[in-house]
């Protein structure tokens, strides 16, 4: 018997499992699979678009009191942020930046994107800092069909950005083929390809003057800022990373250093158990099942946090009649009425698709309640993309949310 | 305006107007093709993907069912690489009436369609997924067909013919000199010019259009546009074609091509061509009637919808649209109509339309003092550069027994393995290689669309979720020193999302819902593509916005 167990392993999930686990509680996290994490940029989104992003989460919370930031509370956002802060530091993956003043990072299309907090791996790629007028680097290897320099020059020179663009030669390895973003990073870990890097890093530095040189975020896995660090004392200029599609090689740095930290705590992870029913006495959820390879297993825990992760994480899914369910607990959902109403036209349409809003209600605590506003279980949180009336993805908050939730569920 | 001149002006880049163009350039006629989309934006690439045996039609249309039973032999030998040899079975299940079957058997006979019963132990040991409460089956010669790649493959074909083709060519006049046509104004969609194209004869070949363009020559054509949909389900629940054996209705075939299996059809009359939607109603009814066939059907991941229109002529003397039958018909507008210098070439399948270029081409040949016979139905068709190796040799090899009779995935897998291509993956889920990618931009393609189209990029279960963005950065590469710059880079990939996401949202649920976001957050979250709305713009050769190639959405 566990007292918490935690259905979810990501960001969200990580820290209401730390949080519990700090405070000495026998942790457990169930998860099917690793979360958004692994497939997100591995910097902290709190609120896009927006200069100050607290002010900006102050003003959401007055005008949507239903919002996971307005529920979690701004004191819980911040303690969340530092408490991530501190297990970066740590463990050599600091993060930089500021609750009140988004950076502005380049994407690997080399649009500027808000962000408040990044790996200090990316920190040197700032808008504000590359529009002075130095010229930067943006290179890759042409194995790398996860990152095109030409195009994302092109884009921030059209920005007010003097970039150009270089494609590297890969280095020497044993590898023959196949070069994906990880196993880029697992070879930057080897101090010869890293020299080799070096040398023609700095090549282009004595060539072209730059400044800063932006390569895409395959920069080490395990020892990212000692990577960083040295490939900026060979080439003479400041390096940056710039985050690739998925699988993203930060996204899964930020995991580790999580997992790491909980597992220190003497919390467990256990990955690969889908949760699919739930045992409850009247108001209180006793047991739940997992299922791995066709064999159930059952699970006990005083409390309880769902932190599954909305339609992108699976804990929400819809059947081809037009119904939504949560697929853990079989908890109520709140989701706009009919499938007409899902979808806007345009995929890129700036308010999102209604049926990405779709998630768990909750009461001030984050425990569910149904279509009545009735708390369903008084010993279950949910947290993260699990939660209704948002939508992480657009408003630019998905780390800050899951974070804030996920914090304030690991208090409680 | 610039002005070119050719003996025959083909309007129609779909399967018909193709094939015309073939024929005419092998028999040293003059011809320029234009179509105002890509090869194959019509109904061809819209369709259901069946070379019929002529089983569907064998009772209430038999000459086409004989047309088809003829044309199928024939296509099997001039384009092995686009065709699969899955046989085809018709069905009856119990929601049909047992005393179709003999009624059908006869009509087969009678019409010169190859049939044979088969058992139902037989059937269910070679696909084990149909609903073993199916009573009797009988087997004829359907195929499954790629018909981007034959039109494409027959383009090449009459491009090395001396055939001129002008795709993103929209005729917007026919020019009329008293009761003789003479030409045409065509507007080229990448650039806004206009140009001139004399000739001695057009051919309208614009299949649910030709209505459109006999209007232009102040005659009138009516072509019923009936809309069909169909739905792409990710898995191969069966190997052989599978019709349900009764008169042709909806929902009644499914087709295995390429990595799925694809359900269909409908047919809803609609006003427009150009104007009409997918309803939530139409998959609800596919993925039910799908279920009566192979039990669990439902279940299956959908990939995406679509629909075409098909092009039924409607004759002067046919009174309700459901009698307007399925062959096709040469309109020679001087006796019908007083107006020469124009002939339309209507109605038809894509299984017939070598059929339909012949005698179309005889007729035209006929008039302009040429005597060459067709030979359309014994040459071999080119395989374009930008197919798969893996299948390209499927045609050039002897060996029969190296003409895997079904589309394998595996056979391309094998071949990037060998030569550790898997780093150059640019569509992973349909084993698109970069290779194959530049190869289809150095073949001319106008958008990522195009490129679609030829090397089916995007059209897996990830419907373009990483492969948008490295075609698009491909395509930038490769053309930014002939002028195409960021910003038409931009637009590529911001038009290809949402060409993509109009054929998905009809079928989100399941895991494709979820696919559905997380290409959100790769292309709205990881890369803020919106972000650089303001740095796209129409242009660089590409044509991503215009008018006469949009398909209007209707809701319900
Ligand atoms: C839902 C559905 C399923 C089908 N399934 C099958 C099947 O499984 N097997 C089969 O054999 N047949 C099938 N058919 C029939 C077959 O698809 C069509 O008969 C065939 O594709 C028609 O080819 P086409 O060249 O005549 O017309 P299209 O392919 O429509 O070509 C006409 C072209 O003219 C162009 N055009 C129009 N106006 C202009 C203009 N002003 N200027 C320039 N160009 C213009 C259009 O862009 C278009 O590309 C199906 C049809 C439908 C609708
Ligand atoms: C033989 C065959 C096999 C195929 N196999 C696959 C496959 O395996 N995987 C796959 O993904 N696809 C497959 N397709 C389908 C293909 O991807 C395209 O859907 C098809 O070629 C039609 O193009 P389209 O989607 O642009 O069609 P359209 O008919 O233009 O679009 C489909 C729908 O979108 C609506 N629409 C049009 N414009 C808009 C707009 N601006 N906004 C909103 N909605 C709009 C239309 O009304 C229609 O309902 C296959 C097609 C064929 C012919």
């Amino acid at each position: 018997m566990y007292d918490t167990i935690v259905i979810g392993a990501g960001l969200s999930g990580m820290l209401a499992a730390i949080g519990r686990a700090e405070r000495g509680e026998k942790v457990l996290v169930l998860a099917k699979g690793h979360g958004a994490t692994h497939w997100s940029t591995g910097c902290i989104d709190l609120l896009a678009d927006v200069d100050d992003p607290l002010a900006g989460i102050a003003q959401l919370a007055i005008q949507r009191p239903h919002h996971p930031y307005a529920l979690a509370g701004p004191a819980m956002i911040e303690q969340g942020i530092a408490r991530v802060r501190t297990i970066g530091e740590a463990a050599d993956y600091p993060f930089a930046g500021n609750l009140n003043r988004n950076l502005l990072l380049p994407t690997a299309l080399g649009a500027l994107r808000p962000t408040a907090f990044a790996p200090a791996t990316m920190i040197a790629g700032d808008a504000r800092q590359l529009r002075d007028g130095r010229p930067t680097l943006i290179a890759g290897f042409a194995e790398l069909r996860d990152f095109f320099p030409p195009l994302i020059a092109a884009n921030l020179r059209a920005q007010g950005i003097a970039a150009e663009a270089a494609q590297l030669a890969l280095p020497p390895t044993q590898r023959q083929h196949d070069f994906s973003s990880v196993t880029l990073a697992r070879l930057c870990e080897q101090p010869a390809f890293r020299a080799n890097l070096g040398e023609q890093l700095a090549a282009h530095v004595r060539k072209g003057g730059y400044a800063r040189i932006g390569l895409p975020a395959i920069l080490g896995l395990r020892h990212a800022t000692a990577v960083v660090r040295d490939l900026q004392n060979r080439a003479g200029a400041l390096i940056f990373e710039i985050p690739t599609l998925p699988v993203s090689v930060a996204g899964m740095r930020l995991y580790q250093i999580l997992e790491d930290e909980l597992l220190r705590l003497g919390g467990r992870i256990q990955l690969g158990g889908f949760v699919q029913r739930a045992e409850h006495i009247g108001d209180t959820l006793v047991a739940v099942f997992s299922e791995a390879a066709a064999r159930e297993q059952r699970h006990t825990a005083r409390h309880w946090v769902l932190a599954t992760g909305g339609i992108l994480g699976g804990g929400v899914r819809a059947t081809p009649e037009g119904y939504l369910y949560e697929t853990a607990l079989a908890l109520p959902l709140q989701t706009p009425d009919g499938r007409a109403g899902w979808f806007a036209p345009r995929f890129l349409d700036e308010h999102g698709h209604p049926v990405f809003q779709s998630g768990v209600r909750v009461d001030q605590r984050l425990r569910p309640l149904d279509a009545a506003g009735r708390l369903v279980y008084e010993n279950v949180q949910v947290v993260g993309g699990a939660l209704a009336g948002y939508d992480p993805i657009r408003e630019g908050c998905l780390e800050g949310a899951a974070i804030a939730t996920g914090w304030a569920a690991g208090q409680a | 305006m610039q002005t070119l001149s050719t003996d025959v002006l083909v309007i129609g880049g779909g399967a018909t107007g193709t094939g015309c163009a073939l024929d005419l350039a092998m028999r040293g006629i003059r011809c320029i093709l234009v179509e105002k989309g890509d090869i194959t934006h019509g109904t061809t690439g819209r369709y259901h993907g069946l070379l019929h045996s002529g089983g569907r039609y064998v009772t209430k249309d038999p000459q086409s069912a004989t047309e088809c039973a003829h044309e199928n032999a024939i296509l099997r030998r001039i384009m092995p690489h686009c065709i699969e040899q899955t046989s085809g079975f018709f069905v009856i299940t119990p929601w049909d009436d047992e005393s179709y079957g003999d009624v059908f058997v006869t009509n087969c006979h009678r019409t010169g369609v190859p049939v044979q019963e088969i058992s139902v132990a037989e059937m269910l040991r070679r696909e084990p997924a149909l609903n073993p409460r199916i009573s009797r089956v009988f087997e004829v010669h359907d195929g499954s067909a790629d018909s981007f790649l034959a039109t494409h493959s027959v383009a090449l074909a009459a491009r090395e013919y001396g055939a001129e083709i002008r795709t993103y060519h929209n005729v917007v006049e026919l020019v009329r000199v008293g009761d003789r046509v003479v030409g045409a104004i065509v507007e080229d969609l990448r650039s806004g010019e206009r140009i001139r194209i004399d000739c001695t004869y057009v051919l309208n070949a614009a299949g649910a259009w030709a209505g459109k363009i006999a209007a232009m020559a102040g005659v009138t054509v009516t072509v019923v546009p009936g809309k069909g949909t169909m739905v792409a389900m990710n898995h191969r629940m069966v190997n052989t074609v599978v019709n349900r054996c009764k008169l042709p209705s909806d929902g009644d075939i499914i087709v295995p091509i390429h990595t799925v299996a694809v359900i269909g059809t409908t047919d809803v009359h609609v006003p427009d061509p150009d104007v009409f939607g997918i309803e939530p109603e139409e998959i609800q009814f596919m993925l039910d009637e799908g279920e009566k066939l192979i039990p669990g059907f439902r279940q299956y991941r959908a990939l995406r919808a679509w629909a075409g229109v098909r092009p039924l002529y409607k004759d002067k003397d046919v009174a309700s649209d459901r009698d307007i039958p399925r062959t096709f018909k040469l309109l020679d507008h001087e006796e019908r109509d007083g107006v020469s210098g124009i002939l339309s070439i209507v109605g038809g399948k894509w299984t017939t339309y070598r059929l339909m270029a012949e005698q179309t081409v005889n007729e035209l040949a006929r008039r302009l003092g040429n005597t060459q016979p067709c030979r359309t139905a014994s040459e071999v068709l080119p395989v374009p550069r930008f197919e798969h190796r893996a299948h390209a040799m499927v045609t050039v090899s002897p060996d029969p027994a190296a003409q895997t009779p079904h589309y394998w995935l595996g056979k391309p897998l094998a071949l990037v393995e060998s030569e550790h291509a898997a780093g150059d993956l640019i569509c992973e889920c349909e084993l698109v290689t970069r290779d194959r990618i530049i190869a289809a931009i150095d073949a001319g393609a106008h958008n990522l669309d195009d490129i679609r189209r030829d090397v089916r990029m995007g059209m897996g279960p990830c419907q373009g979720g990483w492969c948008i963005y490295r075609t698009a950065n491909l395509l930038y590469e490769r053309r930014c020193a002939d002028g195409l710059s960021h910003t038409h880079a931009n637009e590529a990939m911001l038009h290809f999302l949402q060409e993509r996401w109009k054929g998905l949202t009809p079928v989100l649920w399941g895991d494709q819902l979820r696919q559905a976001r997380l290409d959100e957050l790769i292309y709205a979250g990881v890369l803020g593509i919106h972000r650089l709305r303001a740095l796209a713009e129409p242009g660089g050769g590409l044509v991503t916005q215009h008018p006469a190639i949009a398909t209007e959405y209707v809701q319900a």
